[in-house]
């Protein structure tokens, strides 16, 4: 079968680094492609060229065997390539139908925008899609997912053959996301070819019918994906195998640090306890959305618990904490707390990595005191963590997802926390980051700290945590050795609860 | 139900922002002045309103197309004192109009380019524009005087089918305003050009094809003319040139602006919205005046009020 798109020996070079380096990929009609490699390998690069975001600096791109180029976006959509970007591009304050034919509007008489046309074909273009929103809605209204369906809906209705899809379940839930896969399927059934970029393989597995692996730029191959497994996969991508992800587990364990009791997050849940020794890594598990996020965020008082009470290194932590002091509070009683969204929570994005990592070490200071540099706490952090940027001075905006992930949490291991709550530890993290993450958890365990974590991917939580607490409904209903866990053990408990 | 009234009095879900409370706010305003004096409904009390109230109506338009795209216009006050200048050089009309408006879009572009190509801050742009204009303003006409042609005077002095002057002026100020902003797709690509300002999604706008740069320069462009406008009414009011009769306007429109809901980080606003906002301060500073408030007062008063209604406006963080 011919190629619908064929990307033939492309590079790139971004100043003096080099993001591609010859690299081919071909897109059949009616499949679809998933693109995998660690963050920085040159998937995005890859994708963004094919969309008109880059110009490649050699190779050549073929559309049914004819040489295309693109000067911008916006040829490559009318040349039928269709992109849902990691961060979306649609205006919040425009409606869906003003979004679809921004920068094409239709006129009308006396040269206005013929919103009647507008809307009527953006309504037959969400119809085609099964999604039942009106036109005229503002963006803003639209939930995450939402508005990713309506980016597939401008690509259909721009009759695009081509549809690249670049992290596209990172802020889904599982709804959500199985929702994304029947629309992908319809396409693909369309006869549409798809590019899908993901890091979770559950995904790539269920929906993929070729992978193609990139490591540092370069190709690694291309295989069907009935010839590869989970274990393969991870071996393309970092040269290593998955039991090597996980670091060791605890032998020993300490006195209990973090002990919740008879604690209620709802108004009608059961009550439940809960404990964290030093040493020990515990997870929370469960589907997703079961009240994992709203426990810890009970602690931090985002939530007001409905009664228990909370010790933290056996003194009782005075209930409630508002919202307003929880995380101070906390912070007093050596407890770092590492949100899930590191770019809107967790980091100040425009600052560089030393301010990132010392704002915890100031916060125990005087407000007047003079402020410290802490350089040689820094670089201990920084070389620790082996934070890959050319210097404490570099912003964070400027790293890679895993680099700016280690960041946060070397903000709170450089302030000598002895708790850890931390919130997805590598949510939209490339593997080789995953793999260093963990083990940074776990060598703070090993001296002694205590780490709650809670993550959507349950292999994560089997492998990193010693103990895990199955939450559902918003109360613990299980806990098991995660040594022994298994996926499906772990939703036989939530559901049978 | 509740939630759509809501929505409506608090503009947060709609494009146009908050323009429904600074409208009953007129309203109130107008009803307690009424109650009050009782003369405030008579037809030349709200001419003499709407006369008063035209210029900053002007020039709170023009600054509505760069507050949208996420800017400001400084130099707009000194601008409008400079066209009263020029128009009182002395010369046939038919040369001096076009000559302001000429010279108000090459004023326009320099700012244009200066933000949109040499990112200079909006803020710091226009500001030094404006010392510019005032500077040059100066040099022609260093006190107040001179003679404005007559037809100038007429047009907003005097009557046109048994209607006052500053009715049309209104019309024409607002049909070519509407066109620009709601009816054309000028209009739709600075919303969305502000819009990605304000949520940043910089480059949204750019990758779909719409001119960025170019719309941007024209929306100063636009700021620009409307406050040549401005100052075009302003002239034919006093009849002369003056170089200081334009001072202030730039931040009395911007005020304007802002109580008509639009918001500052661009992509939310409208033109009625802002037409309602100079109103209320026309309103406000023509009511304190029957009721014998001191200048004074009145200012602190506008200042408190400026403040009240943009507080209201802070919008959910994903609604822009």
């Amino acid at each position: 079968m011919a190629g619908l798109i064929e990307l033939s020996d492309i590079s790139k070079s971004f100043g003096g680094s080099v993001a591609l380096d010859r690299v081919s990929l071909e897109l059949f009609p009616g499949s679809v492609h998933a693109l995998m490699g660690e963050n920085g390998a040159g998937k995005s690069t890859l994708m963004k060229i094919l969309a008109g975001v880059h110009r490649p600096d050699g190779g050549a791109i073929f559309k049914n065997g004819r040489e295309i180029a693109f000067a911008n976006p916006r040829e490559a959509l009318e040349a039928g390539i269709s992109t849902v970007f990691q961060e979306l591009s649609l205006l919040p304050n425009l409606t869906i139908a003003e979004n679809l034919f921004l920068g094409r509007e239709p006129l009308g008489r006396f040269g206005s925008v013929d919103y009647r046309r507008m809307n009527a074909d953006t309504k037959s273009a969400l119809t085609d899609l099964g999604l039942d929103l009106a036109p005229d809605t503002l963006v803003s209204e639209l939930s995450i997912a939402e508005r990713q369906f309506v980016e597939i809906a401008h690509g259909i209705k721009a009759d695009a053959s081509v549809f690249i899809l670049d992290e596209p379940t990172a802020a889904l839930n599982a709804a959500d996301v199985e929702i994304l896969n029947r629309h992908i399927r319809r396409l693909r059934d369309a006869g549409k070819a798809i590019v899908y970029i993901s890091h979770r393989m559950d995904e790539i597995f269920e929906i993929c019918d070729a992978v193609t692996v990139l490591k540092d730029g370069r190709l690694v191959g291309t295989r069907p994906l009935s010839e590869v497994n989970p274990a393969s996969l991870i071996a393309m991508m970092v040269g290593r195998e998955l039991q090597d992800l996980f670091p060791e587990r605890a032998r020993t364990r300490g006195e209990v640090l973090l002990a919740v009791k008879d604690f209620r997050i709802g108004t009608a849940t059961k009550p439940f306890s809960l404990s964290v020794h030093a040493g020990e890594i515990i997870g929370l598990a469960g589907l997703e959305g079961q009240g994992q996020q709203r426990l810890v965020r009970s602690l931090i008082g985002q939530f007001q618990p409905f009664g228990g009470n909370v010790a933290i290194k056996g003194k009782q932590l005075p209930l409630p904490v508002t919202p307003s002091s929880g995380v101070r509070r906390l912070r007093s009683l050596g407890v770092g707390y590492v949100p899930e969204d590191r770019k809107e929570e967790g980091l100040f994005l425009a600052l560089p990595i030393a301010y990132n990592i010392a704002i915890e070490l100031h916060a125990e200071c005087n407000e007047l005191s003079i402020a410290r540099g802490y350089r040689e706490v820094i670089a201990d952090a920084m070389a620790r963590l082996n934070i890959r940027a050319s210097g404490a001075s570099m912003i964070v905006n400027a790293l890679s997802g895993g680099n700016q992930q280690k960041v946060l949490l070397g903000r709170y291991l450089a302030a000598d926390v002895d708790i850890l709550i931390v919130e997805e530890p590598t949510r939209g993290v490339d593997v080789g980051a995953k793999s260093e993450i963990y083990k940074l958890l776990r060598d703070f365990a090993d001296r002694g700290g205590a780490v709650l974590v809670l993550s959507r991917d349950t292999v994560e939580m089997i492998g990193l945590c010693d103990r895990l607490y199955v939450v559902h409904d918003n109360t613990v209903v299980a806990e098991m050795p995660a040594a022994t866990a298994t996926e499906h053990g772990i939703l036989d408990a939530a559901l049978s609860a | 139900m509740r939630q759509f009234f809501l929505d409506i009095v608090t503009g947060q879900r709609s494009r146009q922002g908050l323009w429904v409370l600074p409208l009953l706010m007129a309203l109130a305003i107008v009803a307690f002045l009424t109650v009050r004096t009782g003369h405030m409904l008579r037809p030349d009390n709200l001419l003499n309103l709407l006369a008063q109230a035209m210029p900053l109506i002007i020039t709170a338009i023009g600054q509505t197309f760069v507050v949208l795209v996420g800017g400001l216009d400084l130099s707009v006050g000194a601008l409008i004192s400079f066209s009263t200048a020029i128009l009182a050089l002395g010369g046939p009309a038919w040369i001096l109009i076009p000559a302001v408006f000429l010279l108000a879009g090459l004023v326009g572009l320099i700012n244009g380019v200066a933000v949109a190509r040499l990112n200079v801050h909006p803020i710091i742009a226009t500001l030094a524009m404006q010392y510019i204009i005032v500077g040059v303003t100066l040099v022609l006409r260093p006190v107040a005087g001179g003679s404005v042609p007559r037809v100038v005077i007429e047009s907003v002095g005097g009557t046109f089918l048994g209607l006052p002057m500053q009715v049309y002026w209104g019309v024409v100020v607002v049909l070519v305003a509407w066109k620009l902003l709601h009816g054309s797709r000028f209009g739709l690509h600075l919303f969305a050009i502000g819009g990605g300002v304000a949520s940043g999604a910089e480059d949204a706008a750019h990758n779909v094809g719409v001119a960025v740069k170019r719309n941007v320069i024209f929306a100063y462009v636009a700021s620009a003319c409307f406050a040549a406008a401005a100052g075009i009414f302003l002239a034919g009011r006093i009849v002369s040139g003056d170089p200081t009769v334009g001072n202030g306007y730039e931040i009395y429109a911007i005020t304007a602006v802002a109580v008509g809901g639009t918001q500052l980080s661009g992509g939310i606003g409208s033109l009625h919205g802002t037409i309602i906002g100079a109103m209320v301060l026309a309103l406000l500073s023509n009511g304190m005046t029957l009721l014998n408030v001191s200048p004074f007062v009145q200012t602190a008063i506008q200042g408190g009020i400026l403040l009240l209604v943009v507080a209201m406006q802070t919008r959910r963080k994903m609604g822009l």
